[in-house]
């Protein structure tokens, strides 16, 4: 276990990116503070949670990006999220007893272990977290239903300027871009896992982004070009982030 | 039965370069080769459309001809049953 006060650095992720989402009490972010938690470094490309795994923790993500994944027959892979700092992939471990699906760390990743014990009796004791945690899974859902219909009937332009839309705006919400840039740090293959494409549609489709102004990229550094005409490219419409303030990039 | 590549122009963003693969008088496959933006896999051949057991959703992408020649051939005998020609 680590200090109180490495313990309030590491949640207070957390804690902006619940306030994206939900309103807060000052109680309840003091709570969140305070709750224990065990911190393990995982290397890039090493399961954080597997798949059948009975975790007695949930995941914060802390620093580094992860995602939820499920290997198919013929060893073919379904990237299904990705998370940043601030989420907590595997929270429906908190009332599921079984893994469905496994996380994984795409880059080195610091990940903080809340047991479940303490963090049920959060939710009990503050309504407004359990109305937070919930609101989460809601959105959590949200956004699973949009990349369904991206992937049942999205083109892959769409497909894929919508996901760097999406990214840009949550990364945003937390603090992790840089003006009208941020870190996405996926390979072509890993997008192509995501999206149902081959690392073949997802290079041309870079490209073209690229030769349109939508984007510049360099290796997993994206600087959003035209912000409105890249939305527009995605189909992307940011309401079902359902994000408290939505600013204008 | 004989596999035979015709070389055809394909509109699919890459120099154009392709081959209809006919298994017979069947079009099975288009593959494309694979322009210089594909950095380590430039210059291979991508399985731009698979037809009948050739479909799904993970098309494959290979060095050369002979490779793919291969592949097509391997897959056809694997999923051969009636279906998809007389």
């Amino acid at each position: 276990m680590t200090s109180p006060e490495m313990r309030k650095r590491e949640l207070s992720r957390l804690v902006v990116k619940l306030r994206t989402i939900a309103d807060l009490s000052p109680t309840a972010e003091q709570a969140l503070l305070a709750l224990p938690l065990r911190l393990k470094v995982f290397e890039e490309n090493a399961d954080i949670v597997s798949q059948g795994d009975e975790p007695s923790e949930c995941a914060l993500v802390v620093d580094g990006f992860a995602c939820r994944y499920k290997v198919l027959g013929e060893g073919q892979r379904q990237i299904m999220s990705f998370h940043s700092s601030g989420d907590i992939p595997d929270l429906q471990s908190l009332h599921l007893r079984v893994m469905d699906h496994s996380l994984l760390a795409l880059t080195p990743a610091t990940i903080a272990f809340l047991p479940h014990g303490p963090l049920l009796a959060l939710t009990r004791e503050h309504p407004d977290i359990a109305a937070a945690f919930w609101r989460d899974t809601l959105i959590d859902a949200a956004v699973f239903r949009e990349w369904l219909a991206g992937v049942g009937r999205r083109s892959a332009r769409q497909r894929i300027a919508h996901l760097i839309c999406e990214l840009y705006t949550r990364m945003r919400a937390v603090g992790l871009t840089d003006g009208s840039s941020f870190e996405l740090p996926v390979t072509q293959a890993e997008l192509g896992d995501a999206l149902g494409l081959s690392s073949v549609h997802v290079n041309r489709v870079m490209q073209e982004l690229r030769r349109d102004d939508l984007i510049v990229s360099r290796g997993r550094h994206i600087a959003i070009g035209e912000w409105e005409r890249l939305q527009a490219a995605g189909d992307f419409d940011p309401e079902y982030l359902h994000l408290r303030e939505q600013r204008a990039a | 039965m004989k596999l035979s590549f015709e070389p055809a122009l394909v509109a699919s963003g890459e120099d154009g370069e392709g081959r209809l693969v006919y298994r017979g008088d069947y079009l099975v496959a288009v593959l494309v080769r694979l322009s210089a933006a594909h950095e380590a896999e430039a210059g291979g051949w991508f399985l731009e459309k698979g037809f009948g057991p050739l479909d799904g959703p993970n098309p494959p992408t290979f060095a050369g001809l002979d490779e793919a020649r291969a592949w097509i051939a391997a897959q056809l005998a694997h999923h051969f049953d009636g279906k998809y020609w007389p």
